[in-house]
């Protein structure tokens, strides 16, 4: 795992977003593979990284026509167009403002007849375009990633989960203080499915990360902070801003540092073409 | 590709007199504004089109609820003796202000007819049916201005055909100049009439109960009286200040119900800079925002197009004309209105010092609440496709009628930008 730090949220959302493009850009379509797959998160945490996109694809450094989308989540109960769901938050800082075909993004349909199958038809699409390319994700306060709440299974998969009530209570601000109006379930992606995605990256920002930060890169994988699984990816990278370095040890923080120096040396010399040997596009000292 | 049209990168004019930066979804099939959200997850095709505002204010079109006539054509000439002649001459006459009128960015209209011959109400208000045509305003309805009107406040309307409804009950003479069939049929029906003149008190309550819009104006009437009328079902004041006693502070008269927080009534204003002073303008807004409706009062020799200079009028009169101001040639008599929408628009800013969004209230939701048309006057998921590209100057760039595209400043060329 690679870890960036970076001295602003706002920092944070355009090394992402330029790093997504240039994942999008240099990505060589194959038969079985023809598009960039991406997957996608809400909340507050990611809104830079959307920004920066949407930047990105005005000034015309990329296109997002022939990339594919996988959400990580929707609520159960609630309308596609209400206010708070994840479609509406999608449509509105993302996919409205970019070229995007709609018939390409998909997010979890909490409306449907049947979730089971819903979410296993979730599954079987990923491996029909032939997996994620690159999982963007961020982090609850409780080191959850997507609707993994403490506990869940490491090895889970997309299916319905019931929310903590630490969550519920959190969310209670979005629906006028109603905590009976606070959608109770969710589906959502497994670990596993974020696990299998060729690349993840974690957008951690914000002080109130920053216990979560340091028990999902310090601590041990452990079911109860889901996030700490991404420890046995391949090739997982954590951006991140000061204020989420504050519970990590001295020692760590500069460690990842010289990390990103020396990740800068090894790029100066091989390219950022020298991994393709590694299968992972890109040189990697982590 | 859909058939759904996508506005970015301008504002959106919002009911609350704000602007927001936002999208706009329309489809051309049905003609309303739709969900781009809804659109996007079910259709799962991009818009058909892009149009880019390039900063300019989207607002939905214009609603005029008292004009006279424009381009050459005056609403209240019906010739009679022509027969059915006569009245395929009043449509064609009735279609051009409407192909031609979305230049001022107004997509719906209400003919106003000025006191006529008794016998040819029942003809004319049939003719004034609701209407759309292809690239049209739409023909709301009608608004009748007299014959119910007191003589001392008649203003350029004909002594001799002024009338009183003195029958028993006083409702029967209204039902024979208008014709119950008029009073019944579809569409706007707005009847301007004077509360103090005999018999028409009565009928107030039963006319509000048929659907048709009171509108106290001609009138003489204290404050008092007017307010008995608004009680009984009156919704709004005709052109505020023209054709009624000034205000005295002691006896403010039909004036005086401006801003009373139990009885909202709304009122028409020409607000040309010559018909009421600016200040004027600007102390009747400011006691009651919410029901301003501007309207253009506009006579047949409206048009924007028009050079100025002397131009023929009626056999033997001539009119000259300077900017928007028009007199009868020779004198410095006013000939009437001939100020556009968002010529008044312009003047509502500068007069009362409020922003354009807030401005287009008194043409858009104002009318649409007063006329309770429901479906038009709001950027609104479900209503009408009629809308309006102005500049933050007022001036009109482009006129939509249900999904379409009907006018558009020659100046922008013929792209999907607009600006």
């Amino acid at each position: 795992m690679r870890l960036t730090i970076r001295d602003t949220k706002v920092e944070v959302g355009n090394y992402i977003g330029d790093y997504i493009a240039r994942r999008i850009n240099s990505f060589k379509p194959r038969p079985d593979h023809p598009n960039f797959v991406l997957g996608l998160p809400t909340g507050s945490s990611p809104l830079p990284v959307y920004k920066r996109l949407v930047e990105l694809y005005k000034n015309g450094t990329v296109s997002f026509k022939d990339v594919v989308t996988f959400n990580m989540d929707e609520y159960v109960g609630i309308p596609r167009d209400h206010s708070e769901s994840y479609h509406t938050f999608m449509f509105k800082s993302f996919f409205s403002l970019v070229d995007i075909t709609p018939s390409n993004t998909h997010i979890l349909d909490g409306e449907a007849e049947d979730l089971y199958k819903e979410c296993e038809d979730y599954e079987a699409s990923i491996k029909d375009v032939g997996g994620i390319d690159l999982f963007l994700g961020g982090i609850g306060a409780d080191g959850h990633i997507a609707f993994n709440e403490p506990g869940s299974s490491l090895t889970s998969r997309t299916r319905i989960k019931t929310l903590a009530y630490e969550t519920i209570l959190d969310n209670c601000r979005f629906f006028n203080n109603d905590l009976a109006a606070v959608p109770r379930m969710a589906l959502t992606v497994g670990v596993q499915t974020v696990m299998e995605a060729r690349e993840v990256v974690l957008v951690v920002t914000g002080q109130n990360k920053s216990l979560a930060l340091s028990q999902m890169i310090e601590g041990g994988v452990n079911h109860m902070v889901t996030a700490s699984a991404l420890q046995t990816h391949p090739w997982a990278l954590v951006v991140c801003d000061e204020d989420a370095t504050s519970e990590l040890r001295v020692k760590t923080v500069k460690y990842f540092k010289s990390i990103e120096k020396v990740q800068d040396e090894v790029e100066a010399k091989y390219g950022p073409s020298g991994s393709l040997r590694l299968g992972l596009g890109r040189a990697s000292a982590a | 590709m859909t058939d759904v049209i996508r506005f970015t990168n301008g504002y959106l004019a919002m009911p609350d007199g704000t602007a927001i930066k936002s999208d706009l979804y329309i489809s051309q099939s049905t003609g309303v504004i739709i969900s781009g959200q809804s659109n996007f997850y079910s259709s799962l095709l991009p818009p058909g089109r892009t149009i880019d505002l390039d900063g300019c204010l989207l607002s939905p079109g214009l609603i005029d609820v008292q004009i006279n006539g424009a381009y050459g054509v005056d609403f209240s000439e019906l010739d009679l003796a022509s027969g059915s002649e006569g009245e395929t001459k009043y449509i064609e006459g009735l279609e051009v202000v409407a192909r031609r009128i979305v230049e001022t960015g107004c997509t719906s209209f209400v003919p106003t007819i000025i006191t006529q011959k008794e016998e040819l109400y029942s003809k004319l208000l049939r003719l004034l049916a609701p209407r759309s045509a292809e690239g049209s305003a739409h023909v709301l309805g009608y608004h009748a201005e007299g014959p119910f009107l007191h003589p001392l406040r008649r203003g350029a309307h004909s002594q001799t055909l002024l009338m009183t409804a003195s029958s028993n009950p006083p409702i029967d003479t209204v039902e024979k100049v208008y014709g119950a069939a008029g009073l019944d049929q579809q569409g706007v029906k707005l009847i301007t009439m004077a509360p103090d003149v005999e018999g028409v008190m009565d009928c107030v309550e039963n006319l509000s109960k048929r659907g048709v819009t009171v509108s106290i104006g001609h009138s003489d009437a204290t404050l008092e009286v007017a307010t008995e009328a608004v009680d009984k079902g009156a919704r709004m004041i005709t052109h505020l200040f023209n054709a009624m006693p000034p205000i005295h502070h002691r006896d403010p008269g039909v004036i005086g119900l401006l801003g009373d927080p139990r009885r909202k009534t709304y009122y028409g204003l020409i607000v040309d800079g010559l018909h009421s002073h600016p200040n004027t303008v600007r102390i009747a807004y400011g006691a009651a925002r919410e029901s301003c409706v501007l309207v253009t009062d506009a006579q047949s020799i409206m048009d924007p197009n028009l050079p100025d200079g002397v131009h023929d009028w009626r056999p033997g009169v001539k009119f000259r004309k300077e900017g928007h101001r028009v007199v009868i040639d020779g004198t410095n008599t006013l000939a009437g209105s001939n100020s556009p929408l968002p010529t008044c628009i312009q003047n509502l800013m500068h007069f009362t010092s409020i922003p354009l969004p807030e401005a287009l209230l008194t043409c858009t939701l104002h009318p649409a609440e007063l006329l309770n048309l429901g479906g038009k006057g709001q950027l609104k998921e479900g209503f009408e496709a009629d809308l309006c590209v102005l500049d933050w100057e007022g001036r009109v760039r482009s006129t939509w009628v249900a999904g379409k595209e009907v006018w558009r400043d020659d100046r922008l060329g013929k792209g999907d930008r607009l600006g």
